[in-house]
């Protein structure tokens, strides 16, 4: 497909060569980094700005630097987004937006705030308490507090008009991503994950009008395929991903003989069940989003329903077969959250494998060998 | 020769009563369901609520350190892990699951499924985790106060209100729960005792800036941190605390330090390692060390610089004091700015960062803590890393290494500064 | 004439070194013994060949400070010191514009901010495990069945070092392995391996403020690709004393000589058996 030969460069080279373009083609334009899982993409786009979804320096960089600030247990991808800002490959940012996914990062916001004292660092307190009818209006407050950072940063107010604008673009993103989704789920065999990976993550980078008419292109070429089914199982991949995996390792689980027919890779760029709705106060309707209409998460917390019945839910919803937790080394959320939903899986009676990865792996021995034991004994149960 | 005494008066034997009294109490709620208990997390607590119910807390925290203190907390772990639970994640969780799954508690009494599991989020994000794997376990209601991180220098009146409004829906959740009314006028009490007990807390914290200090503000501390969780709110804390000042301002009216000589001045960062307590303790008594401020002795609350609950506001200053004055709740960069204050106005020598695997919250980034205090302010720091709950990480000969030859320097360059004074 | 002797006992060799000061400091004697299992004994062993060495009698020693992990052990000494502050010492006088020092031992490595007169002004150790050790080179040795002597030279004829992914030194043998297999040469996979430990020991190293001279001690600063490798990856030459391997020897044995000089102040010594008061 045509439309994955710059994807791999967009997505990992460390220059930002998309990103540097497009300030180049709007002369004065911020460009806003985001650490993931989830941020208000809307308000940075909404304020005429370019939001981009850092995923860490996978295997690129060396980390030399970022190690003598944050020791052993931490993950790669907070070391690795520290070296790249350490050397100098953050250069075209103009601001990082952190959130409450997990202590880690929280404390690489404040690192990076001193390290880097000239940038705009801050950190969105997105909420744990959804059930409180307090929360719409805090989270609506605390993006109100964003967007006023924003406005200052770019020096010009943002309008509520401008910011619905933004909400219907992302919302009709978000919309072909869940129909992409869907197709793979009914069809994997013409939607190979290790192609959709790239296509969805390089959103993370585009403009959302160019990745939109990338995606709408994808889904065309995707539906006029007509490859074979092969005898391959049907997996869910749970991973609450930050920090991603390998394209490699995608590639390793499809050829292993599974089809990913459904994965939390980039689950911030389709973070809602439903679109946001663009009436009414827009800062208003994208907390509602996020408190009552987000999918589940390990970096989100809603008791009001588990996130394991939410797995469940999953693997029923699209005919999976088993689960492959596929968990970032050191992730604490992630480790976290495996014993109950392992504890799930198995009263569902439902198969499933938890592997370890690193983004910035390049060997994949040992992996390999355990995810084909794995398809093996399920295939010949 | 060295003197490996710490502090142990009159003091030390009532704050060991009156845990034994709360241990009593919570084993007397587990057999008959009375008085009603509140699983809470030690960090920004707000037991004053509690005081409105009658109600206990439950601090599962409490429970993990007391079990490493005790050289238990090795079996509930692997039981932790056993069930799916990881090496890296946080093994004070660990030893708690593990202690639930296996029935057993640190002092042999039992512990009740509490009326209502409340996790304070105070920025520490594997508080969420626990709390909801315990609801989980124990089939027991969670409610989360989630409580906004200070990531402004103040916080915002948006922040305020959020979390008064959530306090006071956990009001109404605890009435239905108990099936009782919230005596709002306990809960007044209940502020203006934290008040006094906090303002004598914070004079003893401060009779560490005298030479010497009178006790040692991270071993000694923590012992006392108990009842400040567990008492704060009642009159047996404020009189635990009138009598603690006493006799700590008695030493100081009489010169006296921990050790015979006070050879040096420590701030401490981060957790101790429970399981290896003493063994710890003693590397830095070899060397005369005392510390003089530690952040982990503000991680319930943080006194010493003028906080103190209002009983004319008792919901908002809760909720205040729930966002800003304590250390998890903090950012890091306020972190530093304690720590930085810690060593100017108690006149401290170094710092020592102790790096532990299961709290990332404390533990991330403290290399760049080090560089901040080496680098731009010069300060003499020491890295150490271990594990606050699990015994496996522990590396004795090393830790005593690295302390040794930092007090080597440190002893070294105090010696050529007096003998230039001197000159 | 004062003599005084320092040793250290390390995770796998121990050495000793009796220097006099008669006037002007000078070493004469070295001794170097395998630790082996019995660190009590390799001490007193390496202390008696240092004394023969130097043709004198354990009672001519005035002084005897021991260094080392196996420092408490030393039953015949007189007080300790860490290894760190009496690297700092030795490397301090075997290369006296020494402003940090980068230490590479069997089992662990170090380095160290030092002052103008050899005290200790920072450190940071990797002590948790063997990456970047003598170890992760004895090991990657093993596997590709070269003697340890050789890796170093082998080393530095690398044409395209290959990339090794951990610095685990058990799981590097499989990296190692894998690229044997790939038909790598031993020259290049060799080169990749140097780096590695280079690229991981100078990432530890700048915690500290990196100040020249740089001077490299321990065993694995006889490996010539080793202090190469070093060298690239920091960017400066460095320091490498003929007697990189008993510099921790050295700096014990010059703090010994100053305990014997009355004129030092006496508060300085620590160990178990504190000789305190003074100032």
């Amino acid at each position: 497909m045509a439309l994955l030969e710059r994807t791999f460069d967009i997505c990992n080279e460390l220059s930002f060569p998309s990103v540097r373009d497009w300030k180049g083609a709007h002369p004065g334009a911020k460009a806003i980094a985001y650490f993931p899982v989830y941020a208000p993409v809307e308000l940075i786009h909404a304020a005429g700005m370019l939001p981009v979804g850092l995923s860490g320096a996978g295997d690129r960089l060396d980390i030399q630097h970022a190690d003598a600030r944050f020791g052993s247990f931490i993950c790669s991808i907070v070391k690795t987004t520290l070296e790249m800002g350490l050397t100098g490959h953050l250069e075209p940012f103009d601001g990082f937006l952190f959130s409450t996914i997990c202590d880690s990062a929280r404390n690489l916001c404040f690192v990076m705030k001193r390290n880097f004292p000239g940038m705009y660092v801050d950190f969105l307190h997105l909420p744990h308490n959804p059930s409180s009818p307090a929360a719409t209006q805090f989270l609506a407050e605390e993006y109100r507090r964003i967007l006023t950072e924003l406005e200052r940063l770019g020096g010009s107010n943002v309008a509520d008009e401008a910011l619905c604008h933004s909400i219907t673009l992302y919302n009709h993103n978000r919309a072909l991503i869940r129909e992409l989704y869907r197709l793979r789920t009914q069809h994997p065999e013409q939607v190979p994950t290790s192609e959709l990976y790239q296509l969805i993550r390089v959103g993370n980078f585009l403009p959302v009008e160019e990745h939109t008419a990338q995606l709408e292109s994808a889904l065309v070429q995707f539906r006029a395929r007509s490859t074979k089914q092969r005898d391959s199982i049907r997996i869910v991949v749970e991973g609450s991903f930050c920090e991603q995996p390998p394209l490699t390792l995608i590639r390793l689980i499809e050829d292993a003989g599974c089809y990913i027919v459904d994965d939390d890779f980039t689950i911030g760029q389709n973070w809602f069940e439903s679109d946001v709705p663009t009436q009414g106060d827009p800062l208003l309707a994208l907390a509602t989003s996020y408190l009552d209409r987000s999918v589940y998460s390990s970096v989100r917390h809603d008791f009001r329903k588990p996130r394991w019945d939410g797995l469940v839910e999953k693997v029923r919803r699209s005919k999976a077969d088993a689960v492959l937790f596929l968990i970032a080394k050191f992730c604490e959320p992630a480790y976290f959250d495996y014993v109950p939903y392992k504890q799930e899986l198995e009263r569902a009676g439902i198969p499933h494998l938890q592997l370890e990865f690193e983004e910035k792996s390049f060997t994949f021995d040992r992996l390999r060998t355990e995810i084909e034991t794995f398809v093996e004994s399920l295939v010949f149960d | 020769m060295t003197d490996k005494k710490e502090y142990r008066g009159s003091i030390h034997q009532r704050q060991k009563d009156l845990m034994l009294t709360w241990y009593d109490q919570l084993d007397q709620a587990a057999n008959t369901g009375n008085p009603p208990t509140v699983s809470m997390m030690i960090s920004g607590n707000c037991v004053e609520l509690l005081e409105g119910f009658g109600a206990v807390p439950l601090y599962p925290e409490v429970n993990a350190l007391q079990l490493a203190i005790r050289h238990q907390s090795l079996d509930p772990i692997l039981a932790a892990e056993d069930l799916g639970y990881a090496a890296d994640n946080c093994a004070y969780v660990k030893a708690d699951i593990g202690c639930i799954l296996k029935g057993i508690t640190p002092t042999g009494g039992k512990l009740p499924t509490p009326t209502l599991i409340l996790c304070n989020f105070v920025g520490c994000n594997t508080y969420l985790k626990w709390f909801e794997h315990l609801a989980k376990l124990q089939k027991a209601p969670l409610y989360v106060i989630d409580v906004p991180f200070m990531r402004a220098d103040e916080p915002s009146r948006s922040d305020l209100d959020y979390v008064v409004k959530q306090l006071q829906e956990t009001v109404t959740k605890l009435e239905q729960l108990i099936g009782r009314r919230f005596d709002y006028d306990r809960f007044r009490q209940a502020v203006e005792c934290s008040s006094r007990s906090e303002e004598l807390w914070s004079q003893i914290k401060h009779l560490a800036r005298r030479t010497p200090s009178p006790f040692d503000a991270y071993f000694d501390a923590i012992t006392l941190m108990g009842p400040l969780y567990v008492y704060r709110a009642k009159p047996e804390g404020v009189e635990f605390f009138e009598a603690a000042l006493a006799e700590l301002q008695a030493k100081v009216d009489a010169g006296q330090g921990v050790y015979e000589k006070e050879h040096f001045r420590l701030v401490m960062e981060g957790p101790p390692p429970y399981p290896y307590f003493r063994t710890f303790r003693d590397m830095f008594a070899k060397w005369q060390a005392c510390a003089v401020a530690s952040t982990y002795s503000t991680v319930g609350g943080l006194w010493e610089f003028g906080f103190r609950h209002d009983p004319d506001n008792p919901f908002e200053s809760v909720a205040r004091h729930m966002i800003e004055q304590n250390v998890t709740n903090r950012n890091f960069l306020q972190r530093y700015e304690q720590i930085r204050r810690y060593v100017e106005d108690w006149n401290a020598d170094g710092l020592i960062i102790h790096f532990v695997k299961s709290c990332r919250l404390f533990s991330a980034g403290q290399g760049d803590m080090r560089d901040y205090f080496t680098k731009k302010l010069g300060i003499p720091t020491l890295y150490i890393e271990s594990d606050l709950e699990d015994p496996r990480y522990f590396a004795e000969a090393q830790t005593k290494n690295r302390i040794d030859a930092f007090f080597e320097a440190l002893e070294h360059s105090k010696a050529t500064a007096s003998l230039r004074g001197s000159a | 004439m004062r003599i005084a002797a320092g040793v250290d006992v390390g995770s796998t060799q121990t050495k000793a070194v009796v220097m006099s000061d008669n006037g002007g400091l000078k070493i004469l004697a070295r001794a170097l013994v395998d630790t082996g299992a019995n660190v009590q004994r390799a001490a007193e062993r390496a202390f008696d060949s240092g004394c023969q060495q130097a043709g004198l009698h354990a009672s001519d020693i005035g002084f005897v400070v021991g260094t080392g992990y196996g420092r408490y052990k030393i039953a015949f000494g007189n007080t300790q010191m860490t290894e760190i502050t009496c690297h700092a010492k030795g490397a301090s006088f075997l290369c006296p514009s020494t402003r940090t020092v980068i230490d590479m031992g069997g089992q662990d490595s170090k380095a160290i901010s030092v002052g103008p007169s050899g005290e200790v002004l920072d450190f940071v150790m990797n002590d948790k495990c063997a990456a970047g050790t003598g170890r992760f080179l004895a090991n990657s040795a093993e596997v590709m069945g070269i003697g340890l002597d050789e890796v170093g030279p082998l080393s530095l004829k690398a044409k395209h070092p290959v990339k090794i992914a951990t610095v685990c030194t058990v799981f590097v043998e499989s990296d190692i392995l894998s690229y044997l297999a790939q038909g790598k040469t031993a020259e290049d996979i060799l080169g990749g391996v140097h780096v590695a430990i280079a690229k991981r020991t100078l990432s530890l190293a700048r915690r500290l403020n990196i100040e020249p001279e740089i001077t490299m001690t321990g065993g694995v600063a006889r490996n010539v690709g080793m202090v190469r490798a070093l060298e690239e990856v920091i960017g400066r030459k460095m320091q490498v004393s003929p007697d990189a391997q008993f510099i921790g020897a050295v700096g014990a044995a010059l703090f010994a000589l100053e305990k014997l000089d009355q004129s030092f102040e006496s508060g300085v010594w620590r160990g178990d058996h504190a000789i305190s008061g003074g100032h």
